[in-house]
């Protein structure tokens, strides 16, 4: 059963065709790749996707079997729609554990003038939060530096940390846009072996946008190419890796085929 | 420092007995400050103290949207501006001075409606913030405040350039509350309460969605955020604050208000106050508006003689401490409270690794 399905979505920037007629399905609990060269329109799609932009007329995005095209992104995000970004865009002056805490906001139980007037409630319900988000901060192994301001992580600790923030809303599918980018192979593995098993944890289904192929190839179901805002491909791993297509728009036309397989494999 | 601390170390233990005991406490300890100011110094200190309270509660509100949720706003003194006039209209007599409206209603019902009436402006005053961010917003609500004390300045009927006069005290029973001392009891409770609000709101999800905002507009809509909104929240918030403040400030003694009140230099000395306290720091914000409002208060008669011409020399003290502010202190005294409690934080941690450490050889 598809989980996220997009038909004909297009977005133009003026005269720039960023996401040309793509229609898309992406199958509940499965890891599904979007890969494709810089500047293929794999940001923008997911930023289409979760409502930050608005995409063209006579597009269509379902989700979960609910019609979320034009919809704004808090809405969006409250069905169960959630992501990371390439740039992280953490709350760098608030605590870790409220970064997830602000993760968590779709599910808070009181409406937003609670405070002021039942005090103890809130007080009681983000106590219960808060330990629900210690066991996530704990699964992740961001526990104790719980109290510490995100802007003073490190740069893999902030990887991690913005997967918490997106699996503290309770997604049924999260869209991960570079996970690893920047990250030395090893933290790279980890983070890949940290996501899989998130996935199994909370039962997500997974959209993954990766520049390394390696670890597109070796832990996702099925694999989208994009390439200048079109969908050039379509198919498992093995398939893609082998559509000349997809060799073509990474590497242009010359390369003899020795020298994309060993790229590609490298 | 050892002070402080000691002082910091008596609230924790009564915040762990009881949350609303070192709020009781302080509440207790300032209950005798008038009678203190008034034996050591004169009565005029309370009205200094009074006048302290109504920026604190100005400073406070002003935090929640320019500090909490990060939009800068100009226009908070024309909230204030609008609580003022409107409650002190409300509770006027029909047919007052110089053709002033009046209403005559009771200023305990004028008070809570004036507060009403300044939410609503402020839901006006925020709705550029949907569109705009940054300096543009600040221009947009900067016409809009400005705009109200210009509507106010030229409309007879709500004082113009005589202001309005004889606005009547609140009562209790038969007691007329028309001293600075008796006001200074509203006034500081008005304050404490606004102060204890502001932090329930910082720690609930709704503080927190808007601190998201600040930090990240983009990422706390896609974290579910309405984030319109909330910033229209958060503009309703501070107004709540400055209808209230100008409302009591309205009925304050000596009941009268004019518009040079509500000036942009009241503004700037307004924002001097949250930015000195440091942005987002609600103590912060308190100190900073007892320490501007005194400074305030103290250069306001200065005046530098130069080739004996007067020079009024407070405009100048306040912009310069503001550039100088903005340049070397840019987290404000909020940021000494915060280096402070993490200072204690990371003490009181290692001393519990290193006691733990020694149980366990």
């Amino acid at each position: 059963m598809a989980l996220l399905e997009t038909l004909n979505l297009s977005k133009s920037f003026g005269g720039l065709q960023a996401i040309d007629n793509v229609s898309l399905r992406v199958d509940e609990n499965s890891v599904h790749g979007l890969i494709g060269p810089n500047g293929s329109g794999k940001s923008t799609f997911f930023n289409l996707l979760t409502g930050v932009y608005q995409p063209d007329i006579g597009s269509h995005i379902s989700f979960n079997n609910i019609d979320i095209t034009n919809k704004p992104a808090h809405y969006i995000a409250s069905q169960g729609l959630a992501r990371t970004f390439q740039l992280l865009r953490l709350y760098g002056e608030l605590s870790v554990l409220e970064n997830v805490l602000v993760g968590y906001h779709p599910h808070t139980k009181y409406g937003p003038l609670a405070p002021l007037i039942m005090g103890a409630e809130v007080r009681r319900q983000d106590k219960l939060v808060k330990e629900e988000m210690m066991d996530l901060l704990e699964f992740i192994g961001l526990a104790e530096h719980a109290e510490i301001p995100a802007a003073e992580l490190s740069g893999g600790q902030r990887r991690l940390l913005a997967l918490g923030r997106a699996i503290a809303m309770k997604p049924k599918m999260l869209l991960l846009d570079e996970p690893g980018a920047g990250l030395s192979p090893v933290n790279v593995d980890n983070l890949m072996a940290t996501i899989l098993t998130l996935k199994e944890r909370y039962n997500l289904t997974i959209v993954v946008v990766e520049h390394i192929l390696k670890v597109v190839m070796a832990t996702c179901d099925t694999i989208s190419v994009l390439d200048h805002g079109q969908k050039i491909s379509e198919g498992s791993p093995t398939f893609v890796k082998n559509d000349p297509a997809v060799v073509e728009a990474y590497l242009g036309r010359e390369m003899a085929d020795e020298d994309i397989r060993a790229a590609m494999n490298s | 420092m050892i002070i402080l601390s000691k002082l910091t170390d008596i609230f924790e233990y009564l915040a762990k007995r009881h949350r609303l005991l070192p709020w009781l406490l302080a509440y207790v300890l300032l209950l005798p400050l008038p009678f203190v100011l008034a034996g050591l110094f004169n009565e005029y200190l309370i009205d200094l103290v009074n006048r302290i309270c109504l920026f604190i509660l100005l400073a406070v509100g002003l935090n929640i949207v320019k500090g909490f949720c990060g939009q800068v706003t100009v226009g908070h003194i024309g909230l204030y501006a609008i609580g003022a006039v409107t409650s002190a209209v409300l509770s006027l007599e029909p047919g007052g001075f110089g053709g002033a409206l009046g209403f005559g209603w009771p200023v305990w019902l004028a008070i809570p409606t004036a507060v009403m009436v300044t939410a609503f402006a402020g839901l006006i005053i925020g709705l550029p913030s949907v569109r705009l961010q940054g300096a543009y917003l600040a221009l947009a609500t900067l016409g809009l405040g400005e705009s109200v004390r210009i509507f106010i300045a030229v409309t007879p009927a709500l004082g113009s350039s005589t202001g309005l006069m004889m606005i009547p005290s609140p009562s209790v029973g038969s007691f007329t509350l028309d001293s600075f001392t008796s006001y200074y009891y509203i006034v500081m409770t008005a304050a404490l309460f606004g102060i204890y609000f502001s932090f329930s709101i910082l720690r609930s999800a709704t503080g927190r969605a808007f601190q998201a905002i600040r930090e990240d507009t983009t990422a706390a809509a896609v974290n579910g955020i309405n984030v319109i909104k909330y910033k229209l929240l958060a503009f309703v918030f501070s107004a709540v604050y400055a209808g209230l403040a100008g409302a009591l400030f309205a009925h304050m003694p000596p009941g009268y208000l004019h518009h040079n009140n509500f000036t942009v230099i009241e503004m700037v000395t307004l924002l001097l106050m949250v930015v000195l306290g440091g942005i987002g720091n609600v103590w912060g914000g308190v100190i900073g508006a007892i320490v501007v409002a005194i400074a305030y208060d103290q250069t306001k008669d200065l005046v530098f003689y130069f080739m004996d011409r007067p020079i009024v020399i407070q405009p100048l003290v306040f912009g310069l401490s503001m550039v100088l502010l903005v340049m070397f202190m840019p987290r404000g005294i909020g940021g000494w409270i915060e280096d402070f409690q993490r200072n204690r934080r990371f003490i009181r941690r290692s001393e519990e690794r290193l006691s733990g450490s020694t149980r366990n050889t």
